[in-house]
């Protein structure tokens, strides 16, 4: 007998959705054959399913099996598929009732999970995926592993069963004892209040890079930080994301589609809820950090969508790997092209670098001897100064903090203002999510457009209007610093964002100023 | 570009040969030359030298001492290397001033492309590049200290700008006692190991100078440029009405250079404000920053 169950296969972050024929025939030899360009994940499937039915205490057909995954010209991978082909074969065997196919032949359940050799199922990648084919096709049941099933839970308007093993699911669907369906969970949810590992208080002295990130959470920019060993790099950008605003719930659901289909989330886990932070080793490959691989896999940049990816050690990356993330800070997307076809995989994140000042680090180190000669800081700036440095707006300058110097009060007499530095990132996040408010309204009439670092030159042209003294501020800044075209528009960005945590409509001279702080140092 | 200037010769019996070159051993019989040769160029020639390892404290000197020569009509002659060489050069040229360098290669061998920029400069600015070597010849170890002899040879002082123990920079130094010239040194951060030669010397017989005008006392040339200097920052401080917060960050950064979180905390304010004013000031050039450290210029 033959029957039809449905389930998913992706490309890319893309769902089609697949049919599995099973067809258990009572003549012939008894066997288990798969087609429909399954891969070997899907091939030992075979004993995962025999296995888990014997162990459900189902007996197993000793029949000729047959299972065809449509459509056939889409290779299939993963060990998703394991329930549907058990659920197939049960059904044809008339173990269950067979699913009488929903008016207009749109199929009635979606299944998908691994099985356990005991019958029980695993933690299945893609889950999320499966549940945004089922809502956009209109499929009102779906069958997932109880440890993934939160994932489709995120998604209104389906029901989603969580299964336990298999045995609970073939009396689910002799209907002698129902699996409650989850409970959709509300996506609108205040957003947890990210617990982050460094609270910005705890950063000593370093005002200026602190400023420098406030700046950068607060209009999206990316920011290159330059500094010793040892002064605070990369405690400054792990407390980054606790002044990061919060995911919206579009944002949310981008970022948990890519972290499904990648099997990074938790067992149990659901909607990802804070942003991303992700710090990738120098030593990651050009298709770990990009995204790639014969069947195309996001990498960390698309896993770091709507959040930071930190790049440590900035200079230590290879030439080609950098050239790489070009095009997607660009665009805002990565095409990974292959002879099958073109996949693409979101890619908006905020780059924050840190490098040395040179290859022993210790260039402007107040108490350590730099042993560099002039040609080798030479050669390591130049590597540095290539055309991604172009495109990072903020550069920031972390001298070593000596703790002596911490202490010391300013000089007497001087009448004490606040101490500075000592805000929390609460304070600061405050002040952020006020700047981000007024850039969705700025870009209200732009889709897609939510942040003053995405603008392109015509947006610059459009919506940072300069008054003539700060015009005038800008040329002269551009003469004595010899700023090129492109960081000409880079500072006009930067301003406006200073200009709306400061909470103004029109960028005025100071926050120019400020701006000109974090430009690039073409000579030195 | 440099490759355009013809290259020509000058020999000993030449009239326009400075006659203090002759009297250096080994003896110079010829030199190579781009640029224009007027013997009156070396009538007030200095030969400024120094570490090629320049550390931000050597590189102040130099901003500091050659613009007042170079106005004051002082040949800075040097040996193009990168460090407090090409520094000096460079400070020449912006000042308006004449200055010759002289090659340890064949004038048509740069080593980077730095080099021949500034190779052009100087001849732009109607300068001298010369050498003793065939114009296609490779340099070696041995003829850096040779090319010194000429350096100092062609000039009336010798002044030395930051130098480690045993470097190159004490070897022209030496040369300069040698050839009974005055040799003037600059004194050095005695933490510093790029300081050791020049504070080896001033022990041993240089001049310690300090300002320009004690480097011009020594050449014998009358210094009108003192009053003329502190004009010109005068008027620049007025106009841009450095009240009173200007008017302390210079007293901070005259003191030492230091990183804005450092300043801000001395004087007791926030570096958003600070970094504004730091910004205008830089534009006006009344301070500059230079690895994340801001000084008064």
């Amino acid at each position: 007998m033959l029957t039809k169950v449905h389930s998913l296969a992706s490309r890319g972050l893309e769902a089609i959705e697949v049919e599995v024929e099973v067809n258990v025939a009572g003549r012939g030899f008894p066997g288990f054959n798969i087609v429909g360009l399954p891969n070997k994940a899907i091939e030992e499937a075979k004993e995962r399913v025999r296995t888990a039915l014997v162990n459900s205490g189902v007996e197993f057909p000793q029949k000729k099996i047959t299972v065809n995954m449509a459509p056939a010209d889409i290779p299939k991978e993963g060990s998703g598929y394991d329930l549907p082909i058990a659920v197939g074969i049960l059904a044809a065997t008339g173990d269950i009732p067979s699913f009488a196919e929903a008016p207009e032949g749109k199929p009635s359940a979606y299944f998908y999970g691994e099985l356990g050799l005991d019958g029980k199922l695993r933690h299945t990648r893609g889950v999320f995926l499966l549940g945004m084919l089922a809502k956009d096709k209109g499929v009102n049941q779906v069958f997932v592993p109880k440890l993934s099933a939160n994932e489709a839970a995120v998604v209104s308007g389906i029901k989603v069963y969580p299964v336990g093993d298999l045995l609970k699911l073939v009396r689910h669907l002799r209907q002698e004892k129902v699996i409650r369906p989850l409970k959709t969970m509300p996506t609108k949810e205040v957003i947890s209040e990210a617990e982050v590992e460094f609270d910005f208080a705890e950063v000593a002295g370093q005002e200026q890079a602190k400023r420098a990130l406030e700046i950068a959470a607060a209009g999206g920019h990316n920011v290159f930080m330059a500094g010793p060993p040892g002064a605070g790099k990369t405690m400054l950008a792990r407390a980054l994301p606790g002044i990061l605003p919060e995911l919206t719930e579009a944002e949310a659901l981008e970022v948990t589609k890519i972290y499904s289909v990648t099997g990074n989330i938790e067992p149990g886990g659901g909607l990802i809820r804070r942003r991303p932070f992700r710090t990738p080793h120098h030593t990651t490959s050009r298709a770990g950090l990009v995204g790639g691989g014969s069947k195309p896999m996001p990498g960390e940049i698309s896993l770091a969508h709507r959040g930071v990816l930190f790049l440590d050690e900035f200079a230590e990356y290879t030439r080609s790997t950098l050239e790489a993330l070009r095009q997607p800070m660009e665009d805002g997307v990565v095409s990974v092209v292959r002879a099958a076809g073109t996949v693409k995989f979101p890619a908006k994140f905020m780059l924050v670098a840190a490098a040395n000042p040179c290859p022993c680090g210790f260039l402007t180190h107040p108490k350590k001897e730099c042993k560099c000669s002039l040609g080798q800081i030479k050669r390591y700036q130049k590597r540095l100064s290539g055309p991604i440095l172009d495109r990072i707006d903020l550069h920031v300058n972390v001298p070593f903090v000596e703790i002596e110097k911490l202490r010391q009060r300013h000089t007497p007499g001087v009448k004490d203002v606040h101490t500075p530095g000592v805000e929390s990132s609460e304070v600061i996040r405050e002040r952020i999510k006020l700047a981000r408010k007024a850039q969705v309204v700025r870009f209200s009439d732009e889709p897609g457009l939510f942040a003053n670092a995405e603008m392109r030159n015509k947006q610059v042209k459009k919506y940072c209007r300069l008054n003539s003294e700060v015009e005038n501020l800008l040329q002269q800044a551009a003469v004595s610093f010899n700023l090129s075209a492109r960081s000409y528009f880079r500072l006009i960005k930067v301003a406006r964002t200073i200009a709306d945590l400061a909470g103004e409509k029109e960028i005025a001279t100071s926050h120019m100023a400020e701006a000109l702080q974090y430009r690039i140092r073409e000579d030195s | 570009m440099w490759q355009d200037w013809p290259i020509r010769t000058i020999r000993v019996e030449n009239k326009g040969f400075p006659e203090r070159l002759g009297l250096v051993t080994p003896e110079v019989k010829k030199l190579y030359y781009r640029g224009n040769w007027h013997k009156r160029d070396f009538k007030h020639a200095l030969a400024v030298v120094g570490s090629r390892r320049m550390t931000s404290y050597g590189k102040g000197v130099v901003e500091k001492l050659i613009p007042p020569l170079a106005r004051a009509g002082v040949t800075i002659v040097s040996g193009m290397m990168y460090g407090v060489d090409a520094c000096a050069h460079l400070a020449c040229l912006a000042a308006g001033g004449k200055t010759v360098a002289v090659l340890g290669s064949g004038l048509d061998v740069t080593d980077s492309e730095e080099s021949g920029r500034l190779y052009s400069q100087i001849l732009q600015s109607g300068g001298l590049v010369l050498s003793e070597y065939e114009r296609d010849s490779q340099p070696a170890l041995w003829t850096y200290p040779q090319r010194n002899r000429i350096v100092a040879g062609l000039s009336g002082a010798v002044l030395v700008i930051e130098g480690g123990e045993k470097s190159g920079t004490l070897i022209t130094a030496k040369l300069g006692f040698k050839q009974k010239k005055p040799v003037m040194a600059v004194p050095g951060p005695i933490t510093s190991s790029n300081s050791l030669g020049v504070n080896w010397l001033i022990k041993n017989g240089a001049v310690a100078v300090t300002s320009a005008e004690e480097v011009l006392a020594e050449l014998g040339i009358k210094s009108h440029s003192r009053s003329e200097k502190e004009l010109t920052s005068k008027v620049a401080l007025d106009s841009l009405e450095v009240e009173g917060l200007g008017k302390r960050i210079l007293a901070e950064l005259n003191r030492e250079p230091l990183e804005v979180d450092e300043l801000a905390r001395k004087l007791g304010m926030d570096v958003v404000s600070l970094g504004q004013k730091l910004s205008l000031m830089e534009i006006a050039g009344l301070v500059k920053e230079q690895d994340g450290k801001y000084t008064s210029k």
